[in-house]
């Protein structure tokens, strides 16, 4: 912290608190939780099945949109889904990957949480862009 | 369960939080929220203003608005806007929030994702 004369408060720059975060950021790249994370993100990235299981559910998606949002799914439509969705969600790669994402975001949350309390606000809801966004 | 966090970890939260509370835009925050929990003329305003529109929304609901609530909201609006205590901690809240997306903004940068996003509990924010 900068000790900038104003009266008795110490106050710490924009500089130093920017610092402060990156070696907080650092400290949590160095977990065991972001480290299986940033793993598991890669080899799902460079899995070829995971890959093309991804592609074929996102597309399916994407031309049943304007029926998916008025509710309006035929079974067959939504059976189709539900078959593309398991095919995506049973490879090996992409259970690692979301298991990863699990620990890492029990460990953010407890973070966030800590911070919250300590800053008297919501950190989560402070830096989303508007509310659930 | 609760998450223990390794002694690094909690050392570097230790000291993010403190520079973040030592910084100018908190601790103007933190100065306007005592203000305001402290002045109970503005605090009287907030809660007629809050009475209000829980009445106003109610009205809304089962159309018995009438153009007097109304022109009264919008005084209790006014009155609470050129409240200088109230108008700071808004001010002062607005400001805070935007340092705290640029910190988290550097944070972001090292990680690659929205560490905020990861942080948020489930439920509305």
């Amino acid at each position: 912290m900068n000790n900038q004369g104003n009266e008795d408060i110490e106050i710490a720059s924009t500089s130093i608190v920017k610092q402060a975060a990156r070696d907080f950021a650092t400290a949590l790249a160095e977990t065991p939780q972001f480290k299986a994370f940033d793993l598991a993100a890669y080899a799902f990235r460079n899995d070829q099945a995971a890959q093309q299981a991804i592609q074929a559910l996102q597309q399916k998606q994407q031309s049943l949109r304007p029926l998916m949002q008025l509710n309006a799914l035929s079974n067959i439509q939504r059976e189709e889904l539900q078959e593309l969705q398991s095919a995506f969600t049973s490879q090996p790669v992409v259970q690692e990957y979301f298991s990863a994402q699990a620990e890492l975001t029990k460990l953010c949350q407890a973070l966030g949480d800590e911070l919250s309390e300590a800053i008297g606000l919501n950190y989560a809801a402070a830096c989303a862009a508007s509310c659930c966004g | 369960m609760e998450t223990i966090l390794c002694p690094t970890m909690q050392e570097a939260t230790n000291v993010f939080i403190s520079n973040l509370l030592a910084s100018e835009d908190f601790i103007r925050y933190h100065q306007s929220q005592t203000l305001l929990d402290h002045d109970s003329t503005a605090q009287a305003l907030l809660n007629q203003l809050s009475q209000a529109q829980t009445d106003l929304r109610k009205k809304q609901a089962d159309s018995s608005l009438s153009r007097d609530e109304i022109d009264s909201l919008r005084v209790l609006q006014t009155q609470a806007q050129e409240n200088d205590v109230i108008s700071g901690y808004a001010n002062a809240q607005q400001d805070v929030i935007k340092f705290l997306r640029e910190i988290n903004d550097e944070i972001n940068q090292l990680l690659g994702f929205d560490f905020a996003s990861f942080t948020k509990r489930s439920g509305c924010c």
